[in-house]
């Protein structure tokens, strides 16, 4: 038994992606071409089970409806792995639209149904925008935080906002619309938040490649 | 191009989802409450469509106005096929997606809608491809089987999703030189450059969900089963006895389709379920609703 080496150098980590509702395999693809075009040592799978949830180092929950999604993990026994791995400070979480909806501490509108991570310490508005005749694309500059990124094609789909930092000290926020709208936002050194969604950036993978260098490799 | 992306982008939210059909603002609370990732308002279901024989038109925007007020979820509704003016109306009300539907009576036997004049997205039914891709075509951003809706019979919605899936296979070997193409997109009556990129990618460039005749948990894995992205259920849930039991069980046999224990645990003690009615019965008497579009 001394003798395993199945955790030595050569070993992976293991991206999730949480597949109970939503737009799972645009992030699953995104990662993949990530993965192939640099070579990175990582894996990416769909995660439906606690099993599958136990191999992963990083998951990121995407873009859907926030109310299926949080019945979903609830009704399926999902809730109790999921809060238990993102509070773990091990793990690099990234939560885009719904998924930022579903690791917030506190939602400030049409919340009865829903049951967050509580983990990013914000609070944060849905379909803040309205409904989907108010959905947009908006070119933004992401090069402050992520290098190189000047121009890149955010897609805002019945989003939420972060309407209120709760916890200055560990939330930073990263990117802000002309009105002020926080839309995404960082805590510590291993949650990220979107409003917008990156997987749907057509063969545009910046931002998944800048998640996975700063937040899952750590380069 | 950006605008068709924010229209084809909701339809990628609601995958893996269950999409439900309401009449009143309590069944959209059910069905929200369930887990739905979306409900389609209208004024009578399907099945009792089927059997008013009475024009069925958009439902009144009060009461579509009534769920939107409800919800949080995103809220569709159907027009007739080529009614731009109810397309109009709707998209005035800012509902969040419009099903160009044949439940409804036609209002045009010639003519879809232009789809891509509008800034709502589309939904429409397709049973091939050709009929998917000239739907894309004229704006559709996102696609369901046809399936034979109000039926509970879930063999028409199989027939489609095989068809269509089955036909980009096919092609994907079949056509090789540019006259081929340039054929098969004429009998098609599509551009080549959609069927091209279709069979390059190897599934339709938009959500194609499953809908007619879904009346059960193992009805909606079936159809995931088979490729679709979602599942459409019309009658099957509020013509049960317990519709939000069955709505939860669906709910979660679309996200866990492939999981046998799953779905023997969710499709265990539903209660009654709708009682239906044959395809093959229906078609004995000419009444089959997946030959309205074209």
């Amino acid at each position: 038994m001394t003798t395993s080496n199945t955790q030595g150098p050569q070993s992976s980590k293991t991206i999730g992606v949480l597949a109970l509702q939503g737009a799972f395999i645009e992030h699953i693809q995104h990662l993949n071409r990530c993965i192939e075009q640099n070579s990175y040592n990582l894996k990416v799978i769909a995660v439906r089970t606690a099993e599958e949830l136990n191999q992963c180092d990083a998951l990121v929950i995407p873009g859907g409806e926030s109310t299926s999604m949080s019945l979903i993990a609830q009704r399926t026994g999902m809730y109790q792995p999921l809060y238990e791995f993102v509070h773990n400070p091990s793990k690099a979480i990234w939560g885009t639209c719904a998924g930022l909806i579903y690791i917030s501490k506190e939602v400030s509108n049409e919340k009865d149904l829903l049951k967050p991570l509580e983990l990013l310490e914000v609070k944060v508005k849905r379909n803040a925008f309205g409904r989907q005749a108010q959905s947009f694309i908006k070119d933004c500059d992401f090069s402050s935080f992520a290098p190189g990124v000047h121009d890149f094609p955010a897609v805002f789909i019945r989003a939420p906002v972060i309407e209120e930092i709760l916890d200055p000290k560990h939330v930073k926020p990263l990117y802000s619309l002309d009105n002020g709208l926080i839309v995404a936002a960082v805590q510590n050194e291993n949650i990220l938040a979107t409003s917008f969604h990156p997987e749907l950036a057509e063969d545009d993978i910046r931002f998944h490649d800048w998640f996975i260098k700063r937040f899952v490799i750590k380069q | 191009m950006s605008e068709f992306k924010i229209k084809s982008g909701l339809a990628q939210m609601l995958k893996g989802g269950v999409i439900m059909d309401v009449v009143t603002p309590e069944q959209a609370k059910i069905a929200e409450r369930a887990g739905a990732c979306a409900v389609m308002a209208l004024e009578r279901i399907p099945a009792d469509m089927r059997k008013s024989g009475q024009v069925c038109r958009m439902s009144d925007p009060k009461m579509i106005k009534e769920i939107m007020a409800n919800v949080s979820i995103p809220v569709m509704a159907k027009v007739r096929i080529g009614h731009l003016v109810e397309a109009q109306i709707l998209q005035a009300l800012e509902v969040d997606y419009i099903d160009e539907s044949e439940v409804l009576t036609p209002a045009d036997w010639a003519h879809h809608i232009a789809k891509n004049e509008f800034k709502v997205p589309f939904v429409c039914g397709a049973k091939d491809l050709g009929e998917a891709l000239r739907r894309i075509d004229e704006g559709a951003a996102m696609i369901r089987t046809k399936g034979e809706a109000g039926t509970g019979d879930v063999s028409e919605a199989v027939k489609h999703i095989s068809k269509i899936r089955g036909q980009i296979q096919e092609l994907k070997k079949e056509l090789k030189t540019e006259e081929q193409f340039a054929q098969a997109a004429k009998e098609m009556r599509v551009p080549v450059e959609l069927l091209k990129s279709t069979l390059e990618a190897g599934k339709l460039p938009v959500v194609n969900f499953a809908a007619g005749g879904v009346a059960t948990p193992a009805d909606a894995a079936l159809l995931m089963q088979l490729g679709c992205e979602g599942v459409f259920v019309g009658s099957g849930i509020f013509k049960s006895s317990n519709p939000e039991r069955l709505a939860r069980a669906i709910v979660e046999a679309t996200t866990h389709y492939n999981d046998p224990l799953k779905l023997l645990e969710v499709s265990s003690d539903l209660g009654e379920l709708m009682s239906g009615q044959t395809v093959d019965g229906i078609r004995q008497h000419g009444k089959q609703l997946a030959n309205i579009g074209w």
